[in-house]
Order: structure tokens, then C-alpha cells, then sequence
């Protein structure tokens, strides 16, 4: 039971200040993973509000978002016709414009469509039409997948949140794979966060930013390649690091996929992007962010 | 059994599931969208901006044919958030403190949609509807009988519209399911009970941002004692109903609808045995008795707010013949056939049901063909859903205003079903059975 704020209030000053120096570790079930909210510097009761408010706008986002609900906006967008449009919400919009961006930057190795090649014998095409906030289906059938994009961008607006709530420092983190860092609890310089199996040797201390990961531990060969539709992975595992989740989510899974030589072009056009790859026990790192300290 | 095994009312914002095709093909999506935004706009406000607004105002910006011109919040922070993200959508929406601002100033709306705290929903609703405009209110309509029955009465005087949020009512899975199923197939054969729930897990009290307190005198002048009662004004007598009223009055509503008529007695037991600092029970047993033409029917009902257990949220309505489990979340819906029911196939053929494979024929009584294990065949409810599960409602009450349809849940008929939900409340604090006449069920 969360206790009335006058309760809180009165509450005995050294027992509040000690709840403040914890990080205070909340999880939730979405998007068929398990979010967390860790946040420092807090009051725990108030840290446990604020995470509730935070793992609602993820609920509201998966019932968006998810091709699994009948009456979601992607579903729907998988019912259109060619020439068809459909009137999104405000955080759909944005998200598809991310992904939008992310495809274009990424050259086609992330795309909301990537498994559309299976059962279409063409890439579906879609536009965003200016100032309408609608989506129009231009060919084939829309068969969108945010499952590279999508935890990622809750994480983004639960972040938002949580600064309108005054809690900056913060962690999020969606199924282990994307991680939101905000402020470095205090007396710290970062939240310490690990390349690959728990307890890895490569640690960085990261706050306000990204770090995602994909990798073919888990689901196997998962990873299609949206330019063939076909199964294209070239490496066991690739993390991005960037400024936002949506943008390192979907740029981890495009570092599966893409060349070496391609990677390197993608992240020298964009100067807040890093992507780690792994050989054996070695990391090396691509791009010309700076790196951040290790932990 | 009816030829026609989909109507009008049903379809719209209904798609046809894998296998039901033929049902829709004369009516296609586009068709109804090129009608809807052919018709003028409807000028509406929407008053309370709180969760269930956020839900109304989802659905209030892909309706076709309106135009929401502005939100009504005493929060700052609510409020102003919402005009924020609304002009980044791309909608001219004004923000306003209270429903009287917001009608001393727009005088150009035709309806306003209602989702402030239970305790304002008749003093905002009769208002609105006095100034002259068509009103669908969240329910319940109000948290008192004589707050309810004084809204049907000013719908009475104006000849407003008055459309309650029972969103189920204008659901067309359930429409289907209630004209077609029960109705007309008789799937269900004589029913003799019905059992609904909600369950939800344990959650903490909503808190709010630093820096974002509504002002004492503020709070106080509308009725709050503080930020904490104002952001779990469901939990407060005088305020709300409590989850019975939050939560089972959508499924209560449904025994009514489903069953045709209001129950003659209800008996309850709950308690606020778990949290500390409300005033409403947090959990409660209901039974309502319905005197059914065929015979007696018996309704149970649990809320719980501390267990999500028991399979979500739904009503199911069990007969002599079939069970149909109905929910808002199709992954929940199923249909049983008792084994002395004749096949279904024939309701298969007709679009009526979809099988997950097709019945073998029962062939000659003396003949047998041996091979693998045949599973048990599932049925489901051949028409999905695409929208919003509260847009169908709002879209009813528009078109209502517009002449093109009949509301599918207006204040009279709401306030039968509210009615017996304050009693079921009544029941748990008398701690027995209270009988109920029809005649006190009409406002």
C-alpha cells in the first residue's frame, strides 16, 4: 500500500533519507518481455508511483503497438488497401517516423517489414504524409514488426515521464536487450552496463543514453534481412550505443546484418551513433561518438 | 434461424475474421468511411481528461466527422499536456478549467463527451445537457440513484441526447453474439446462469508529479480533500462507487442486456479487507436472481482487486445446450456445446460460428471408421474487431445526433442496469438479500 502523501510526509526524516540513498528496482510484464525501472535518488514510495505511471504508458503503447491485438493501430495498418490511409494516434506516428528515419539511415537493414518478403513477393511500401498524421499503404500489405523498435521507443517515452516526474536518474531497461540510462545516481558516474552475458568483462558507465543489443542467443537465427527477406545474419552479436532507445534498438539489429564496411558508412553519418561488435573475446567499436568511460 | 447472419449495426467498425468473408463482402470499410466523412462535423468538448478520457479522447481522434474543439480539466497538468500533444497531432483544441468556463466560451458545440470523477457526472451532465447540447457521459452515471435519475429526467425535458458508456452495448462482436447466438440459434438452449468477473492485481495508489499540485482551495472548492483523494477519487464514497461500480458495472450491465430484463433480488458479501486507506470494499461476491420466462436464472459476479487470477475479465452465460464466454479481449471468448446439443455445423455453414476444422458428418448409426485421435473442435465468433473498443460507442452517439441512428445505450435504459449495481453495493453493507421490483428500476 502506497501511503497518503501526508503520510509520507510525516514520515520520520532519517528513515526517508535512507530510502532516497537506495535504487529502487521495479518490474512489469509488456510487449511478451520484462521491463524494469530502477531509479536513485528517490523516495521509494514516490519512485514506486512514478514507475507505475511510467509501466502505463508502456501498457498504452503495446496495445498500440503490437501486431498480437486485434485492435491495434499496426494491425489495422496491416489491413489497408493500396491507396488506403489511416488516421494514427500521436505516439504511432512517431514511432513509424523513427522507424522511417532508421530504415533510411541504416540503408534497409532495419525495417518494420523485414519478414514481409515471405509471404509478399515484393517490399510493401508506405508513406507518412506530411502534416496528416496518417499513414497510406503504396503497395503490397503492410505487415509491420516493431519488435526491433518498439521497446525501445517505450523505453524513450517512459523516460519522458519520468523527468516530467523529477526522477532523472534513472535505468530502464526492456527484456535485457535495449537499456535507457538517465542521470548517474549520485556519487557515480554511470549506470555500469555490460556487452553480452551477465557479469561481462566489458562494462561502460553510461547516463543519457542508449545501449541495445541483438544477438541470436535466444530466438536463434531471427534476424531476416529485410533487403531479401531472407535469414542474414553475419555475426553472433552487435550492440549500438546513441542517444535514444528507438534509434539504438533498431540499429542493433541493422549491425547484425550489415557489412563491416557498411557499418562504418552508417556511422559516419551519424556522429552519435557507436556499434560494438564482438570477435571471440575482443569488442571493438565503430564510429566516432565518444566512447563512454568503463566501468 | 435468420438468413441475414450479419446487420447493419453489427458490422459497422467490424471486420470479417479468416473464414467469415462472405458476411462482409457487400460492405466494405471503405465504403463507410467515404459516407462518414461526407457528412458535416460535429463540433464536441471533451470534460475530464483523466485515464478514462485519455481512452475516449484515443478514439475521439480517428472518429470521422467530428471536430474536437476543446478539453476540460481543473488539472493544470493534465490539461495543459493534453492541448500540448493534441496541437502536435494536429488538432486546434482550447483548454478550459471547468465545464462552466467551457460553456460561457464555445458556443459553437453540439456535444460534449463526460469522463470527470463519478460525483460530477450529474451536476456537468445536466448542465450540458440545459445548454442545449447532446451528452454521452462515462458511466456510472452518477455515484447516487437520485444523481442518475435527475440526468435521465433533464434528458426527458430537453429532448438531448444522452448516451452512457456502457461501450459492450455498441460492441458488434457482442451484438452479434446476443442477436445472432442467443437469440436467434438459441446456441445456448435454456439459460440457466450466468457468471461474470474482474479481477486485478494489487496496484498502489496513483500518485502525480512534483510541481504539479492542484491548489488546496482548489481542490476543496470542487469537492476533494487532497491530491491523493483526487487522484483515487474511485476509492472515496461521495465520490465514486467503488470497484463494483468501476468495474462491474460494465458486466453487470451485460446480465441485464443479455438476459432482457433486471433481476428481482440481489445478495452480496465484500469488504475492504486489504487496503488500509480507502473507504470503498476492495473485493465482492455478487448474486442477482433474474425471474426469466423459461425459468430462473442466477447471476454471480466477484471483483477483486488484489488477484489478477481467475482468467481476466469477462461474462459468460451458460444454458442447458451451450456456454458463450464473452469478453472485450477476443483471446478470452469461447464458446462450449453441451453434449446433449444438437452439431453446430450447420450454424458453421451459415457464418454463424467458425469451427477450427470442419465436423464430420454423423453418418449411419451402425457404421465406424477407424483412424488418429480427432481433437475436440473450438469455436469462435466469426466477426473481429479493428477499432478501438470504445469507438463504435462514441461513433453511435455521433450518428444518433446525426439522425442516422438509434443510441445504443441512452440514460433510461442505463439507469435500469445502475440501479441494480447500487443495490449489489447496498447488499454487501446490509448483508442480505434485497428484493428489487421492476417498477424501481425505471427512472
Amino acid at each position: 500500500m502506497v501511503a497518503a502523501p501526508d503520510e509520507c510526509d510525516g514520515r520520520d526524516a532519517a528513515a526517508k533519507a535512507a530510502t532516497m540513498s537506495e535504487i529502487h528496482v521495479f518490474n512489469h510484464h509488456a510487449m511478451a518481455t520484462q521491463f524494469q525501472v530502477r531509479i536513485a535518488d528517490e523516495d521509494k514510495t514516490y519512485a514506486g508511483q512514478a514507475a507505475q505511471a511510467a509501466f502505463a504508458v508502456t501498457d498504452d503503447l503495446e496495445s498500440r503497438l503490437s501486431r498480437f491485438r486485434a485492435n491495434s493501430e499496426i494491425t489495422q495498418i496491416t489491413q489497408l488497401a493500396v491507396g488506403e490511409k489511416l488516421r494514427l494516434s500521436g505516439p504511432v506516428f512517431a514511432c513509424l517516423n523513427i522507424a522511417r528515419k532508421m530504415e533510411n539511415a541504416t540503408r534497409g537493414a532495419f525495417s518494420l517489414t523485414a519478414a514481409a518478403l515471405k509471404t509478399q513477393p515484393t517490399k510493401p511500401l508506405w508513406s507518412l504524409p506530411a502534416n496528416e498524421f496518417t499513414i497510406r499503404c503504396d503497395s503490397g500489405r503492410l505487415e509491420f514488426d516493431l519488435g526491433a523498435i518498439g521497446k525501445g521507443f517505450a523505453l524513450d517515452r517512459m523516460a519522458e515521464l519520468l523527468r516530467e516526474w523529477s526522477c532523472p536518474a534513472f535505468l530502464l531497461v526492456a527484456g535485457g536487450s535495449s537499456i535507457l540510462a538517465g542521470n548517474a545516481p549520485a556519487n557515480s558516474a554511470g549506470w555500469s552496463c555490460g556487452l553480452g552475458d551477465d557479469h561481462s568483462p566489458q562494462r561502460y558507465r553510461l547516463k543519457n543514453c542508449s545501449l541495445s543489443g541483438s544477438g541470436l542467443a535466444v530466438q536463434g537465427k531471427h534476424i531476416l534481412d529485410p533487403r531479401t527477406g531472407l535469414p542474414g545474419t553475419l555475426r553472433h552479436r552487435a550492440w549500438a550505443l546513441t542517444d535514444t532507445a528507438a534509434e539504438s534498438d533498431a540499429l542493433s539489429t541493422a549491425g547484425m546484418i550489415l557489412r563491416e564496411d557498411e557499418i562504418t558508412a552508417v556511422v559516419g553519418k551519424n556522429q552519435d551513433w557507436l556499434v560494438f561488435l564482438q570477435e571471440k573475446e575482443n569488442w571493438r567499436h565503430l564510429g566516432q561518438r565518444q566512447m563512454p568511460p568503463e566501468a | 434461424m435468420v438468413t441475414q447472419p450479419i446487420n447493419r449495426r453489427e458490422f459497422l467498425g467490424t471486420t470479417a475474421a479468416a473464414g467469415a468473408g462472405l458476411l462482409l463482402t457487400s460492405c466494405s470499410p471503405k465504403a463507410i468511411v467515404k459516407k462518414a466523412s461526407a457528412l458535416s462535423k460535429i463540433n464536441i468538448a471533451l470534460i475530464g481528461c483523466g485515464a478514462q478520457g485519455q481512452v475516449l479522447l484515443d478514439s475521439l481522434q480517428v472518429i470521422e466527422g467530428i471536430r474536437l474543439a476543446a478539453v476540460v480539466d481543473i488539472w493544470d497538468y493534465n490539461r495543459n499536456s493534453n492541448v500540448r500533444r493534441l496541437k502536435e497531432n494536429g488538432f486546434d483544441v482550447t483548454g478550459y478549467h471547468d465545464y462552466e468556463e467551457l460553456l460561457a466560451h464555445e458556443k459553437d458545440l453540439q456535444a460534449v463527451v463526460v469522463a470527470v470523477p463519478d460525483f460530477w457526472h450529474a451536476p456537468v451532465t445536466n448542465a450540458c445537457l440545459n445548454a442545449g447540447l447532446h451528452v454521452y457521459c462515462e458511466k456510472m452515471m452518477s455515484n447516487t440513484i437520485d444523481g442518475a435519475r435527475s440526468m435521465v429526467a433533464t434528458m426527458r425535458k430537453t429532448g438531448k441526447l444522452l448516451q452512457i458508456g456502457h461501450q459492450r452495448r455498441s460492441n458488434p462482436r457482442y451484438m452479434f453474439a446476443l442477436n445472432r447466438l442467443v437469440r436467434d440459434a438459441q446456441i445456448c438452449g435454456r439459460l440457466t446462469a450466468a457468471q461474470a468477473q474482474w479481477n486485478r492485481a494489487k496496484t498502489d495508489d496513483l500518485g502525480w508529479p512534483k510541481h504539479s499540485d492542484i491548489k488546496p482551495e482548489v481542490l476543496a472548492q470542487y469537492g476533494f480533500k487532497d491530491m491523493h483523494q483526487f487522484r483515487n477519487w474511485r476509492w472515496f464514497k461521495g465520490l465514486g462507487g467503488g470497484p463494483l461500480s468501476d468495474l462491474g458495472a460494465h458486466q453487470i450491465d451485460i446480465f441485464n442486456w443479455w438476459f432482457g430484463q433486471t433481476p428481482k433480488s440481489v445478495m452480496a458479501s465484500g469488504g475492504l479487507d486489504y487496503y488500509k486507506n480507502h473507504d470503498w470494499y476492495d473485493n465482492a461476491m455478487v448474486i442477482y436472481e433474474y425471474p426469466l420466462a423459461e425459468g430462473v436464472a442466477r447471476a454471480f459476479y466477484q471483483v477483486q482487486t488484489t488477484t489478477s487470477a481467475g482468467g481476466g475479465y469477462f461474462e459468460m452465460f451458460m444454458g442447458d445446450e451451450g456456454t458463450i464466454k464473452m469478453s472485450e479481449n477476443p483471446g478470452i471468448t469461447k464458446l462450449y456445446r453441451e453434449d446433449r446439443a444438437k452439431a453446430w455445423d450447420e450454424l458453421v455453414a451459415k457464418n454463424y460460428l467458425s469451427a477450427s476444422a470442419v465436423e464430420r458428418p454423423a453418418g449411419d448409426a451402425d457404421k465406424v471408421d477407424v483412424r488418429e485421435t480427432a481433437p475436440l473442435l473450438q469455436y469462435d465468433i466469426p466477426v473481429s474487431f479493428n477499432k478501438k473498443i470504445h469507438q463504435p460507442h462514441l461513433e453511435n452517439f455521433f450518428n444518433a445526433i446525426r439522425g442516422t441512428a438509434k443510441l445504443n445505450c441512452p440514460a433510461d435504459e442505463a439507469f435500469a442496469s445502475e440501479y441494480v449495481i447500487h443495490k449489489a453495493n447496498e447488499a454487501v453493507a446490509a448483508q442480505k438479500m434485497i428484493a428489487i421490483t421492476a417498477q424501481e428500476t425505471e427512472a
